[in-house]
């Protein structure tokens, strides 16, 4: 998510928001927020209300925890487990709430890359 | 004890977790390597050096301390090959398509407030579903 703030001035000359959610508690979100220095809005959908919502769950997906190491507060990524979340997807939705852009992952472990957003949100909006 | 064996062992421990560190720090500001290659060369030659360890334990001074030493690097190096083996994301079954109204829904903010999407109405939004804080 790091990287989103690295793009988000760029975005901001299109006058794109960010905002990401995931299954991350409030707890969570507030301390990533801290641990990572994020701007952005985070949203928190513990129940998967809005992932499922949308149609981008991953049932069963590998994700790493253990409560034993910490680094601020947050669980240091060690011991693999399956948990439902979210696909990572991304989409554009324009300022009359139209979905404008898609973009899923097919490799979980790489995100949208950068230069892949910026391009569509210059394609899809003017400069503000 | 087996000195040279367990020191064997060690070596391939060390590489291993060494492999993993470097690997995992890549995680958070999203660098990680497309395709790990030199990560799977560097466990590779970690698990080489802890199965050395255990053959070398076995013939002489015994391959039990060694074998203690080589287990977790062995596993370790297999959790890696398996965990990129799990790297596809299924496809999902999208509900929205291109040119959709997204679709209304709440969420709570880090505060525990509620944030509902109409309130973005009229303003540009990159919307982002992703997987959790690590």
């Amino acid at each position: 998510m790091r990287r989103f703030e690295t793009i988000s001035p760029k975005l901001a000359e299109y006058g794109v928001e960010v905002v990401a959610l995931s299954k991350d508690t409030p707890q969570d979100a507030a301390l990533q927020r801290t641990r990572d220095k994020l701007t952005f809005q985070l949203l928190s959908d513990p129940k998967l209300e809005v992932i499922k919502d949308y149609g981008v769950e991953h049932h069963k997906a590998v994700e790493f925890s253990t409560g034993r190491f910490t680094v601020m507060g947050l669980p240091l990524a060690l011991v693999p487990s399956f948990k439902s979340m979210a696909i990572p997807t991304t989409l554009l939705i324009d300022e009359h709430g139209a979905i404008q852009w898609i973009d899923q992952s097919e490799d979980y472990r790489i995100r949208s890359a950068e230069d892949r957003v910026l391009s569509e949100v210059q394609r899809v909006f003017d400069r503000v | 004890m087996p000195v040279p064996a367990v020191a064997l062992a060690g070596a391939g421990f060390a590489t291993v977790v060494t492999s993993w560190v470097t690997y995992m720090a890549t995680v958070p500001s999203g660098k990680v390597p497309l395709r790990p290659y030199r990560h799977f060369a560097v466990q590779a030659v970690g698990a080489g050096l802890a199965i050395t360890g255990i053959a070398t334990g076995a013939t002489a001074g015994g391959a039990l301390l060694p074998t203690l030493v080589a287990a977790p690097a062995l596993t370790l190096a297999g959790l890696f090959g398996w965990l990129y083996s799990q790297r596809a994301t299924p496809v999902g079954r999208l509900q929205v398509a291109i040119g959709d109204a997204v679709r209304p829904f709440t969420a709570l903010t880090p505060e525990g407030d509620t944030f509902d999407v109409a309130s973005l109405r009229g303003r540009r939004v990159l919307l982002k579903f992703f997987r959790g804080h690590w």
